[in-house]
């Protein structure tokens, strides 16, 4: 009974994953084709080109004569940068609201969580024409500031976290006279290691797959993200599937690793908190 | 906020100087019937949205709170379209979808002898067919929300329950759904927040097209925005979205006192 029951699980189990997982296969599998295989009906389930000498074909062609490298390079440079920027404001926002008082604490961070409410196209206009005033237009930094500003999502994580440290950490620092800044930098940040992953992660991925302010921002070919590079990609060759396919797939292979390099931060983090911004 | 609250009052294309105009973008929005037609397209695909993630979203984590080996892989499986980009997910969907070298159209010709739809090209389905690829890609984050609630659920109540004779299906009701309802509750409010965010599905898969049936209000800010250089009717819009979503918050959270139980 018992084990009938678990093979009725993993069955389901199994056959979810293949729901959620099929699409990719496909693509993966699909990108290995040449453009001739790719339409051929019945669909072909092993794509011509794999274990062959040109096998990797499609993915030199997109890489190079593309720009995909180029765009890549690109997406990490923005990505890694915003997302340092969200740890560092997160975390000392966290810190503020949690262990330091202050007047109207309590209003600005019930604003604060307000804000995650508000769709970003109510405030993409004023600050596209922010931007334009400061002159950064077709830069990375309207990609990058934006970030270093607040994240409701992180400040909250680490608001959750560092209210629950004991208060005696505090009171043995200070009483070896360490300040404020002593104290975040030294004890409550090296504590945090698994909400700074967390935050990280999902901060990189938010910056890695947006796609509405690169398209708003970023003019020029030579500085677009692989996002963005994916759409007008798109867009351009709307019929050569096996590069399109390609595309997609160098576009979503670096996060994919990050993500299962810390997924146990992703999912597990989320479980525990579970909310996003 | 504040200045694309003033920005809505005035006509303006960015180049020249804004000239204000007083509330006639608002009076234009709602004599267009255009606009009448993207806030019906957005409240649609709200809807398919909503639904369906809560009730996938809810399946998928009743599905993998179970303690058996492996779970984490399954676990972390789910998650990967929601860690994908929608333009990657669009892609991949609009070959799937495609008419004529589609694997779900061959698959539905060739062994099911079902003629099927253009699901993309008929504006009688397309809004509908985007917002599932949508909830397909969204449902993995919407189960881990619930997974945390039912985490928080402590297990003596189940025990409890199965000493008097309760069966597994009276426990879920009887049990996990009540005790979920914090949780729901926080759900429901993010997948309406999301569901009217979501642009990157739409630009990639059918840039609000064939002919407006996939324009949504977030669509139709860019379109107009940063298109058409209508950036006092864009401001406007904007405002229009921003009051629904506030609205829809707002009702929920008087609706909270009615559903929604706790623990202690």
């Amino acid at each position: 009974m018992i084990i009938l029951k678990k093979t009725v699980v993993y069955i389901l189990l199994v056959l979810v994953a293949i729901i959620a997982i099929f699409p990719f296969l496909w693509m993966v599998s699909n990108s290995f084709s040449s453009e001739k295989n790719i339409f051929k009906m019945p669909p072909q389930l092993i794509p011509d080109k794999l274990f062959t000498k040109g096998m990797f074909d499609n993915y030199i062609k997109v890489l190079k004569d593309y720009d995909f490298m180029k765009y890549t390079l690109n997406s990490i440079f923005v990505a890694t940068l915003a997302s340092l920027g969200q740890v560092f404001t997160c975390s000392l926002a966290g810190f503020a609201f949690a262990r330091m008082r202050f007047r109207g604490r309590n209003i600005i961070f019930g604003l604060l969580l307000a804000t995650m409410m508000i769709p970003i196209q109510v405030t993409i206009i004023p600050e596209f024409l922010l931007m334009l005033n400061l002159g950064w237009l077709d830069t990375f930094a309207p990609l990058i500031i934006p970030s270093f500003l607040v994240g409701t999502f992180g400040t909250f994580m680490y608001k959750e976290f560092f209210e629950n440290i004991p208060k005696d950490l505090e009171d043995a620092a200070a009483i070896d006279g360490a300040g404020p800044f002593m104290m975040f930098f030294r004890i409550f940040f090296p504590l945090s290691r698994t909400q700074t992953s967390t935050i990280f992660i999902i901060a990189y991925m938010n910056n890695w797959n947006d796609l509405l302010r690169p398209v708003l921002y970023i003019s020029s070919q030579k500085k677009m993200t692989i996002t963005m590079a994916l759409t007008q990609f798109q867009s351009q060759y709307s019929a050569r599937w096996n590069y399109l396919l390609t595309g997609a797939v160098l576009s979503i292979l670096p996060l994919l690793i990050i993500y299962f390099a810390l997924q146990r931060f992703v999912v597990e983090g989320l479980t525990h908190t579970g909310i996003k911004g | 906020m504040v200045a694309s609250f003033i920005i809505s009052f005035t006509e303006w294309d960015i180049l020249t100087e804004p000239e204000w105009i007083g509330t006639t973008n608002y009076f234009e929005l709602f004599e267009d019937p255009d606009f009448l037609y993207i806030l019906s397209n957005t409240f649609v695909f709200s809807l398919v949205y909503v639904v369906g993630v809560m009730f996938f979203g809810l399946l998928l984590a009743v599905l993998v709170n179970s303690k058996i080996r492996g779970i984490t892989f399954f676990r972390s499986a789910y998650f990967v379209p929601v860690v994908t980009s929608s333009v990657a997910v669009g892609l991949v969907w609009n070959w799937l979808l495609s008419p004529n070298y589609g694997l779900i159209n061959s698959i539905l010709e060739r062994l099911l002898n079902i003629n099927p739809p253009s699901w993309l090209g008929d504006k009688n389905i397309v809004l509908i067919v985007v917002a599932m690829v949508q909830v397909w890609k969204m449902a993995g984050y919407y189960m881990i929300l619930f997974l945390a609630g039912l985490q928080e659920i402590p297990n003596m109540y189940y025990d409890a329950a199965r000493i008097d004779g309760a069966s597994k299906l009276q426990s879920f009701k009887k049990i996990t759904l009540p005790l979920l309802t914090p949780t729901t509750f926080f759900v429901f409010t993010i997948a309406i927040i999301n569901s009217f965010k979501s642009f990157e599905i739409i630009y990639t898969m059918t840039q609000g097209g064939p002919s407006n049936a996939t324009n949504t209000l977030v669509y139709s800010i860019y379109l107009n925005g940063f298109l058409f250089y209508k950036t006092g009717y864009a401001s406007a819009m904007a405002y229009v979205l921003l009051s629904i979503v506030a609205i829809i918050t707002y009702i929920n959270f008087i609706l909270k006192k009615r559903w929604v139980k706790y623990q202690y």
